[in-house]
Formats: structure tokens, sequence, C-alpha cells
């Protein structure tokens, strides 16, 4: 790939390096670990469910065969009475988390910045820590399986996290400004994947012990990292007596790198009615609520195509070590180490199309051609055949095509959204706004974890695949739009560029 | 040499009465080896299916007698030997039922009393149904964890936040 190197290093690396200190690169570190812990206490969650459905059943054998004995050994775990409804349960599970989650970042975006970010981070990463380690492994030690203490317990767990990701992003927003954004974030928007590698990781190497390890070692090391972080991380540039990023950076290069990320002109006749609704309520610096931030251009469309499309990306990472040891057999310690590739898959992806979108300074068009080729990758993948090798590769491709486009999402997109003109100088909108696309996608993920465990239970793998390509196309469907803006705006800008001429 | 006490490992059997337990070794009135479980006085007829799981525990392949009434432990078919000893049978033999038993992963069969068997873990497996293995270092997780969070939250706290304004 031939990357015309003046062109984005320009807007990338001016602000980058001009201002790198050690101060950047550790809070980029500690953000970036930090989500990345949380995110693999879920990722263990998931890479422990074929142990814990066993452990959660009765032995399951052929009605004609008799009772295996001793009954201690065998039989003695009632929770449910097969696999299958414990698979249901584990999907009930998820959905819960999902939505709680949800309902917690709409919360945490608005709340995350009139808090201590430092604090509150540190707060969740503990909290959601010990939470983990009394649902995964003080159950198992004291034999109490209950559901609906599972239930509460991930209702608070799912709450907990949520003020993660609005505080990370927060903390990174104000000290990596606009300068080199796309860049920045799309490197660190690897966290996501980097803490489902290292979850998967963990369970795998201490799964052999029994589930509730895997439990206690995340939960064990999420809880160090939120006392880490607690006494390491600088929240804001002025807690060093660094100058704060603010209008003197906003060179004319980051006008330009931001403009045609964020919608248009057109659009900014459209929208001009909010900013003069968001300028009634500038007499407080912290700005924008909560439909303000909705009715900004652009983030209900991509909230909508990140619902669909965190649906798809979350689906697997629950689901692929499940669907791995369900349906090839394979040992779930060797599933949980195959599904790292569509992780791997989806770093190489985000950083690599967060590149091509800082070339071009077009996200949408980036976005859509990488999800006509996850289309297809899905449907290779469903057909993937009983190899370990060949399914690895095939995973990591659509870990590419599909892990990357909503990684761009989550973080470099919803920063553009966030740093808009039309809210500048609110540095809460950017919080808001990540909330609110982060929260409609994980609502969509919550809606199909429920369905991926109903489609499975009742039309097969193949028909889950179906529904993550129907997913997918539905996401395209939803930036089209945003595509046909970004396009026009090119042709008019050359338009305008060949007249100057 | 008969006397009436009962044999290592049957009292858990469901009430089960034994009868007479004939020891095989002299000199030894209390408590005898056994070399067969006499049931020809028990009053239960038909044997509760399952009761003769009170076998397992010590020798699980011990010969039996029952009143002529009754089907050998397990069925004759559990037996190599059925013969019929005055007033009642003899059963001699036991088969070894796990021939062709089919147990879970990481768990191997054995006998558990005439045409019983059950499935025990392997060596290195425990827990339930036999899906754990070894024991997981705590210790050593807790000094590795603990030391790596104290000298980087030190390091980090001497490098970030000692120069923080704001608390």
């Amino acid at each position: 790939m031939a990357l015309p190197g003046s062109l984005w290093r320009q807007p990338a690396s001016r602000g980058l390096v001009s201002h790198c200190t050690h101060h950047h690169i550790v809070v980029f570190l500690l953000t970036f670990f930090s989500y990345s812990l949380l995110h693999a206490s879920r990722k263990t969650f998931s890479n422990v469910k074929v142990s814990i459905s066993s452990q959660w059943t009765p032995s399951c054998l052929n009605s004609t065969a008799p009772e295996l004995r001793p009954y201690e050994l065998w039989n003695s775990s009632h929770l449910f009475p097969n696999a299958e409804e414990a698979t249901l349960f584990l999907g009930t599970l998820d959905t819960i988390f999902l939505f709680s989650y949800a309902m917690g970042l709409f919360v945490s975006g608005i709340v995350g910045d009139r808090l201590n970010l430092r604090w509150v981070l540190s707060f969740g990463m503990c909290s959601s820590a010990l939470v983990v380690f009394f649902f995964g492994t003080l159950t198992e030690w004291l034999h109490f399986y209950n559901k609906w203490f599972y239930c509460c317990l991930w209702v608070v767990n799912g709450l907990l996290q949520s003020t993660g990701w609005p505080c990370v992003v927060a903390v990174m927003g104000n000290w990596f400004g606009k300068a080199g954004r796309g860049f920045v974030f799309g490197l660190w928007s690897a966290c996501a994947s980097v803490g489902n590698i290292l979850g998967a990781f963990l369970a795998s190497c201490v799964l052999k012990y029994g589930y509730e390890y895997a439990f206690l070692v995340t939960a064990s090391v999420q809880f160090a990292g939120g006392v880490i972080v607690f006494f390491g991380l600088l929240t804001s540039p002025k807690e060093v007596g660094l100058p704060e990023l603010g209008a003197d950076e906003d060179g004319s290069v980051e006008e330009d790198a931001n403009r045609p990320l964020m919608g248009n002109d057109d659009a900014d006749d459209d929208d001009r009615n909010y900013s003069i609704q968001a300028t009634d309520t500038d007499d407080q610096p912290k700005a924008i609520g909560f439909f303000q931030a909705c009715c900004l251009p652009g983030v209900v469309l991509y909230s909508l195509a990140y619902a669909c499309l965190k649906l798809v990306n979350y689906s697997f990472f629950f689901w692929l070590p499940f669907y791995l040891s369900n349906n090839f057999g394979w040992k779930e310690a060797e599933a949980d180490q195959l599904s790292i590739w569509y992780d791997v898959g989806g770093i190489i992806g985000g950083t690599i199309q967060g590149l091509i979108s800082d070339v071009l300074q077009k996200r949408a068009p980036v976005l859509a051609i990488s999800l006509l080729f996850a289309v297809g990758s899905l449907f290779g993948y469903s057909r993937s055949p009983n190899s370990k090798p060949i399914n690895a590769v095939i995973m990591a491709i659509t870990g590419f095509f599909i892990g990357g486009p909503s990684n761009m999402i989550s973080s470099a997109i919803s920063a553009d959204l966030g740093r808009q003109d039309l809210v500048k100088g609110s540095s809460e909108a950017l919080a808001t706004v990540t909330g609110i696309v982060d929260g409609t996608g994980s609502i969509g993920a919550a809606v199909g974890q429920y369905l991926v465990s109903l489609i499975q239970e009742n039309l097969g793998w193949m028909w889950v695949f179906y529904f993550f390509i129907l997913m997918t196309s539905s996401t395209v469907l939803f930036i089209s739009p945003l595509i046909v803006r970004e396009i026009t705006l090119l042709l008019h800008e050359r338009r305008l560029r060949m007249l100057a001429e | 040499a008969s006397g009436r006490c009962p044999c290592p490992g049957q009292g858990v059997a469901l009430g089960l009465c034994w009868g007479r337990c004939w020891s095989g070794v002299p000199g030894t009135p209390r408590c005898p080896v056994c070399v067969r479980r006499d049931l020809t006085e028990n009053p239960l007829t038909p044997l509760p299916n399952g009761s003769f799981l009170g076998f397992t525990r010590l020798q699980p392949l011990l010969p039996s007698a029952v009143p002529l009434a009754l089907e050998c432990p397990g069925g004759s078919g559990a037996w190599d030997e059925v013969t019929t000893l005055g007033s009642s049978r003899l059963c001699q033999g036991q088969r070894n039922p796990c021939n062709a038993w089919p147990c879970p992963e990481n768990a191997a069969c054995a006998p558990a009393g005439p045409g019983l068997v059950q499935c025990l873990c392997n060596s290195p497996f425990h827990g339930y149904k036999c899906l754990r293995q070894g024991t997981f270092p705590v210790l050593l997780f807790c000094g590795i964890l603990g030391a790596v969070t104290l000298s980087l939250s030190l390091l980090l706290w001497g490098t970030q936040r000692r120069k923080a304004k704001i608390p």
C-alpha cells in the first residue's frame, strides 16, 4: 500500500511529535490498558462458557443409559437440567450485561466529566473487579448457584464497567487534541482487541484449574489496574502545568482535517438552529445536553450504524469460542486461543483503515468498502471447513473487515462527532457523544446476543451467519447517506479547486 | 468360623441386614476379613435396586449368598458362577462390569458392586465432572501481582502524580 507520506503526516504527526511528553505516553498506556483490562474480564466470561454450563448442569446422557455414579461427582448440580438451557441463560446474561452497560453509558457520558475522571475510572475498575470476583469465584467456592443472584451481579457489573469507556476517551481527548486524532485514536482503539486477547490468554492459561480461577485472575489484574490508575493517571495536562489543548491549537491544518469528517456545509445550514440552541446554554462552560448531542449531524446515523455493526462484532467475541467448540468439537482452551485471530484481524484492520481514512480525510467510504468485504468474509467463514489453520485465516480476515470499522466508529468517528465545529469549546460533548454512539451500539449488541442464542437454538449456526450478513448490510445502509454527503462534498471541493486554478 | 459381625463398609447400605460374615482368616474373630456377603437372613425382598452400592468401599467383587427366592445381586448376568448351597443361592465370580462401560472424559470406570459401575476421575483431574486439573498457585500469583502493582504504582506516582496540582 503506497501511502503518500506527505499527505498523512501533516495532520497526524505534527501534533504528535511536537507535543509528545512522557506524560502523553503514560496516559496513552494507562487508558489503553485500563480499557483492555475491562474488556479482558468480559472476554473471560465468554471464554469459560462451556466450563460454566458444565458446572451448572448434571451430566447429560441419553435417556437409555443408566445414571453416572457417584451422584456427587456427576449429577449433583441442578441449576439447569441440560446444557441447552444453560446456554440460553448465558446468552441472557450477555444480553443483561449489554443492556445495563448501554444504559450506564448514556448516564456515564453525561455524568463523566462532572466528577474527577481518575476517581471514577479507578472506582469503576476496582468495583467491577470485585463484582466479577463474586460472580465467578466466590459463588463457586461457596457452591452457591442462583440464577437471580447471577443476573443481579451482571447488571451491576454492566453499570460499573460503563464508567470505563467515557472516562478513558475523555482523558485521551484531554491529552491528545485534534491534531493527529485519527492516527492516535486508531492505534488506541486496539485496546478492546488487546483486552480480548489478554482475556482469552489469561482464561486459557488458568482454565484447567477451574473456571473460577479464570475469573479470579482477570478480576485481580483488573483490580490492580484500578489501583495503578488511581496512583498514576493524570487526567489533564493542566494537572502538571502543561498548556491545555484549546483554541491555540486550532490551526488551519486541523480545521481541514476535521471538516470533511463531520458532515458538510449543507449540514451546517440544516443544523444552524441547534448551534443556536447550544449558545443559549453557553452560560455554563460545560454546555451540551443529551438531546442536543443527539441532534448533532451524523450522530444518529452513526449510532444506528454502530448498533448493527457492534451487534455482529460483539456476537463474534461473545460466541466465537462457543461456536468453535460446539460446531467443530474443538476443546474450549484451543477454541479460545484460536478466537484470538479475530481480534488480531480487528487490530490490524482498525489501524490500517484508520490510516487510509486519515489520508483520504473521509471515513464513511472506507467503512462502506470494508463492510462490503465483511459480507463476503462472513459468507466464507460460515462455510469454513473443519480445519484450524484455514478457520484462523478466515477468522482474521473477518476480524479485519468487521472489527476494523467497529473500532473506527467507536473511537475516531465518535471523537470527530463530539469535536465538530458546532460544539467547539464544549469539552463535555465528547463524552456525551461517545456515550450516545457506544450506548446505542451496546443496545444493538444486547438485542443481538439474545437473537443469536435464539437463532442458534431454533435454526442452527448457519442462520446466525445469515443474520450477521443482514446486520452488516444494514450498517452500510445507515452510513450510505453519509457516503453520499462526503462524496458530493469531495466533488464540490474538487470543482472549487479547479475553478480557483 | 462364623459369628454375627458386620462386614466392613456395609453399614451404609439402606438398612440391609447382613447375616453372617464368614471369615477366611482364623484367629481374628472381631473383624474378620470378608470372603462372602451373606444375605440369606435379609428380610427385604426383593433387594432394593442400588443397595449394593454399599459394596463399593471395600472389596466390591466379593461373592454373595442370597436366599433361594432371590436373584443374585445385580442379576445372574453379573456373576460367573451361580450355585445352590442348601437354602441359599451362592453367587461367585463377580464379573467386572467395566469392560464396555463408557465413562466421560478424564474419568475411568471402576466396579461398584455386582452389576454396578462408577466413574472416577483419572489421576490429575478432580472436582465436579472431573473438569479441574492441578492446584492454582495462589501464593505465587498474589505475590507477583502484588509486587508488580506496588512497584508500578510507586513508579507512576513518582513520575506522574507527585507533581500534580489537583489532588
